[in-house]
């Protein structure tokens, strides 16, 4: 009870339980159109790729302002995707080899300039590490609503154009053929994962964001075979972690925040693979027991099971 | 070689493709191709692996950009004609795990008309299960698309291709690894596509069914071999050209 009194009159944990649910609702929804593209990496690539980007904004500006911070996350997560693309295209690599390239590069330098900072900063700390594991405890409430903006902006872009994403999502090809632009609609759907993963960095922190894109998609796919209720359901299951998750780290004294969540998310990735109807593994175990069962029966009667 | 210098222009090509080059780095996949597919008929585009079929059939598109040439339809630009041209890629190209059921794909086939922003309402959903049903899979209109069968999801493929309501329809190989039924399906509908005077393209493989189903073929090896009329251009002689001996020597023998 005194949680729920503290959800709503603690300033600092009505903060976090906000930012980390709206991380969650939009790094879901996204990222499970991400997992049915088979990109589910890409959001790896995008965040690492983002931490040299926060040090060189903050080197830059001189501002520690979350926004100016995600913007240069944004830009440099943009940069990487982009050389990603461009080099998987252009050489005979295989794209998990350029991940690994292109994620350990950016994240190297991002340490680099990090260690950099921290060493010529010893007065102002500047507190950057927290984009590393993630602080929900440090969101403002300006944070709050910068993410609430964010948000609710891509995900009403995803609802308007439902269906040219859900077809650029199935059937790239036959979407060219009809003459929408296929490259612009790819763009348009990686930027806003780009945007997914900026409202993520602060409070889950480049490390573990991946998982915040993979794993309500993922999850949310056990329970349907509909494009629409999975999508709900994968903002549902990211923000109920990023909720849950956000105020377990600041009630149990200071946690680091992204591990909290994702370990919450781990609990309902772990749960829909065993146990949701029909794709579940122990829905199918149950279903193979009986089919196990029949045949052993007709074997011994002789007669051919129906 | 003699034809390929005239360009007879023929008002009734519903495709025609004038020295067409595509290029993958630098490495000719279809090097200058000269053709015109006339109205109403169902042509085949045969060839060996890796002789550019696929590529060919999307570079009129204006699915993969061209190196060289021009390619029209009905006489304009492939992007003005976009309406005029249903497509049924290769069953292969997409992922069958996708959620969603056979009516919501075929009613992607409304995609083009509907335009931006708007969504299929009760209209679309009649036609998408009036072309399923032509395709006899009305009983699957709520099946999961993992849940069909190989031949299933290429009659749904189709069925998306008739909701395009085109004049000009191209094939990926539709006929490939699917059972007796889909096989007669996908014929019946050619010829119900040829009565209704639409213009059908299939890339297809198999030599010897080729002359039953198509009345024109196009000849293909990263160059042009040959096109026209089936009978006169399906010749042993123009088969070896394209394939090499040892193909044309199999064909011998199964029609002897």
């Amino acid at each position: 009870m005194s949680t729920l009194h503290d959800l709503i009159f603690d300033y600092t944990l009505r903060n976090v339980a906000l930012g980390g649910m709206l991380l969650g609702i939009v790094a879901g929804v996204l990222g499970a159109f991400a997992v049915l593209r088979q990109q589910a990496l890409l959001g790896d690539s995008l965040s690492h790729a983002a931490l040299p980007g926060i040090c060189i904004a903050f080197m830059i500006t001189g501002s520690r302002e979350s926004l100016v911070l995600l913007i240069g996350a944004g830009i440099a997560g943009w940069i990487g995707t982009w050389i990603l693309l461009r080099t998987v295209n252009a050489t005979k690599l295989s794209e998990d080899t350029m991940l690994g390239v292109v994620l350990s590069v950016f994240f190297g330098v991002g340490i680099l300039l990090l260690t950099y900072i921290q060493q010529t900063n010893n007065a102002n700390q500047a507190g950057l590490d927290k984009y590393l594991f993630g602080q929900a405890a440090s969101l403002i409430a300006r944070d709050v609503w910068t993410f609430a903006i964010l948000g609710t902006a891509s995900l009403a872009i995803v609802v308007l154009f439902y269906k040219e994403f859900k077809l650029l999502s199935f059937d790239p090809e036959f979407l060219a053929s009809l003459g929408l632009p296929q490259r612009r609609l790819d763009l348009a759907l990686t930027s806003l994962l780009v945007v997914a993963v900026m409202i993520g960095l602060q409070t889950v922190g480049v490390v573990l964001m991946a998982a915040m894109v993979i794993g309500p998609g993922t999850a949310a796919r056990q329970w349907t075979d509909n494009l629409r209720t999975m999508l709900m359901l994968s903002g549902l299951f990211g923000g109920l972690a990023g909720l849950i998750g956000a105020v377990i780290s600041v009630q149990a004294s200071h946690l680091p925040t992204g591990p909290s969540i994702i370990l919450t998310l781990t609990i309902i990735v772990v749960a829909s693979i065993l146990f949701a109807p029909r794709h579940g593994i122990v829905a199918e175990w149950w279903r193979n027991r009986a089919r196990r069962a029949a045949f052993q029966a007709a074997l011994e009667s002789g007669e051919r099971p129906s | 070689m003699g034809t390929k210098m005239q360009h007879p222009i023929d008002e009734r090509a519903a495709v025609t493709v004038h020295d067409l080059t595509v290029a993958y780095r630098e490495d000719p996949v279809l090097w200058d191709i000269d053709l015109s597919i006339p109205t109403g008929s169902l042509t085949a585009i045969i060839g060996p692996n890796g002789a550019g079929k696929s590529t060919l059939m999307k570079a009129i598109l204006g699915l993969v950009p061209p190196a060289a040439g021009t390619v029209e339809i009905f006489g304009h630009t492939s992007e003005r004609q976009r309406r005029l041209v249903g497509y049924v890629p290769q069953r292969g190209s997409v992922d069958w795990q996708f959620p969603t059921n056979a009516l919501d794909v075929v009613t992607m086939g409304t995609y083009g008309q509907l335009g931006w922003i708007r969504r299929p309402g009760k209209a679309e959903k009649q036609r998408a299960l009036a072309a399923l049903d032509q395709m006899g899979m009305a009983d699957f209109a709520d099946r999961q698309i993992s849940q069909l069968s190989g031949g299933q999801q290429q009659r749904v493929f189709l069925a998306r291709a008739l909701v395009q309501d085109a004049q000009l329809y191209f094939m990926d190989e539709p006929f490939v690894g699917v059972d007796a039924r889909t096989e007669a399906a996908i014929i019946e509908l050619l010829k119900s596509l040829r009565d209704h005077g639409k213009t059908v393209v299939v890339v297809h493989h198999d030599l010897d069914s080729a002359p039953n189903y198509f009345d024109h073929v196009v000849l293909l090896n990263v160059q042009k071999i040959a096109s026209g009329p089936m009978a006169e251009t399906f010749t042993t002689e123009n088969i070896e050209r394209t394939y090499g001996p040892s193909k044309s020597a199999r064909t011998k023998v199964a029609a002897s």
